[in-house]
C-alpha cells in the first residue's frame, strides 16, 4: 500500500478530531494487513470507487462513541444516547470525504458512498478476501479508536 | 430570518442550527436530503439555504439545480457544507448556482464566517 494513502488517511483522521470533537489523537503504529478487526461496539464505514476503489471503516468502543458523540453536540458524554449512530456516521463520512480530497491531489479521483453504522457487542466484520488493508490505531485520552484502509484496486 | 439545513445527517444539521442560534437566528426548518428540502420550499419562501452535498434520494447538487428553476428561488443565497473539495467538486457547485462553501471537517468559526458573509452579501 502506497505511503501517500496512509499519510493522507492519518492527516484527515487528525484534522477530523482536532476541528469536529476538539480532540487531539494520539496515533499508533500502523498495522498491515491486520488480522481480524479490533474489539469495537460502534463501526461506520464509507466505501470508495474511481481509480481506486475500497473501504474507509472508524471503529470506537461504546465509550469513545459517546465521548466523540458528545463532544460534537455539546452534550455530556453521559447523556447521549440515540444520537451515536449518525454522529460516527459523519466521522466516517469527514474522515473518508477529507481523505478523498487529499488524494485528489495525487491524481486519484474518488466517488464516496454515504456512511453505514452497526453497533452492537457480539458483531463480526469479515475483511474482503481480495483486498490489502492497514489498521491504524490512535488513542483519545483513556479509549481507543482505529481506522482502517481496505483497498480493493489501486491505481 | 428564515433558514432551511439540508444535511442527511442529524448531527451535522444540529451542528449547524447550534451555529445559527448562537448567530441569533432561531426560525430553522430541517430536512434530510433534496427532495425533502423542495417539498420545505414550497411550503414557503427561506433567506438562505446551507446544504450538503452527499445524501441519498436526491443529492445537494440536483437540489440546488431544482431551486433555482424554481419560481422565486433564483436568487436565494445558498451555503453547501461538505467534504467535498477538489478543485472540480467546487467548481460544479458554484456553476449549480451555489454561492459560498464550507468545507468539512470545520471549525465553529469558519462556518459563523461563511453564515455572516453570504448574509452580509444578500
Amino acid at each position: 500500500m502506497s505511503e501517500a494513502l496512509v499519510t493522507k488517511l492519518v492527516e484527515a483522521t487528525h484534522e477530523v478530531f482536532e476541528t469536529m470533537v476538539f480532540q487531539t489523537l494520539d496515533q499508533g503504529e500502523p498495522l498491515p494487513d491486520a488480522q481480524g478487526a479490533p474489539k469495537s461496539n460502534v463501526v461506520g464505514t464509507v466505501g470508495f470507487a474511481g481509480s481506486a476503489s475500497g473501504l474507509v471503516a472508524f471503529y470506537s468502543t461504546l465509550d469513545a462513541a459517546k465521548a466523540i458523540t458528545g463532544a460534537m453536540l455539546g452534550m455530556e458524554p453521559g447523556e447521549v444516547n440515540g444520537e451515536i449512530p449518525d454522529a460516527i456516521g459523519e466521522i466516517t463520512n469527514m474522515i473518508a470525504g477529507s481523505f478523498r480530497t487529499k488524494m485528489a491531489t495525487e491524481g486519484d479521483a474518488w466517488a464516496i458512498s454515504v456512511p453505514t453504522v452497526t453497533m452492537g457487542s457480539d458483531f463480526y466484520i469479515k475483511p474482503f478476501s481480495n483486498g490489502r488493508r492497514i489498521l491504524l490505531p490512535f488513542r483519545m485520552n483513556d479509549n481507543d479508536v482505529y481506522v482502517e484502509l481496505i483497498l480493493t484496486k489501486q491505481r | 430570518m428564515r433558514f432551511l439545513v439540508v444535511d442527511d445527517s442529524s448531527t451535522m444539521r444540529r451542528i449547524v442550527i447550534n451555529t445559527l442560534n448562537k448567530l441569533g437566528q432561531h426560525e430553522c426548518l430541517e430536512a434530510g436530503n433534496g427532495r425533502e428540502g423542495l417539498e420545505k420550499l414550497q411550503q414557503g419562501p427561506v433567506d438562505m439555504i446551507i446544504t450538503d452535498w452527499n445524501m441519498p434520494e436526491m443529492t445537494g447538487i440536483e437540489f440546488i439545480r431544482a431551486v433555482r428553476g424554481m419560481d422565486g428561488f433564483a436568487s436565494v443565497p445558498v451555503l453547501m457544507v461538505t467534504t467535498n473539495a477538489a478543485k472540480d467538486d467546487i467548481v460544479e457547485a458554484l456553476r449549480a448556482g451555489v454561492n459560498n462553501y464550507v468545507v468539512k471537517p470545520f471549525t465553529p468559526d469558519t462556518i459563523k464566517e461563511k453564515i455572516d458573509a453570504v448574509l452580509t452579501a444578500k
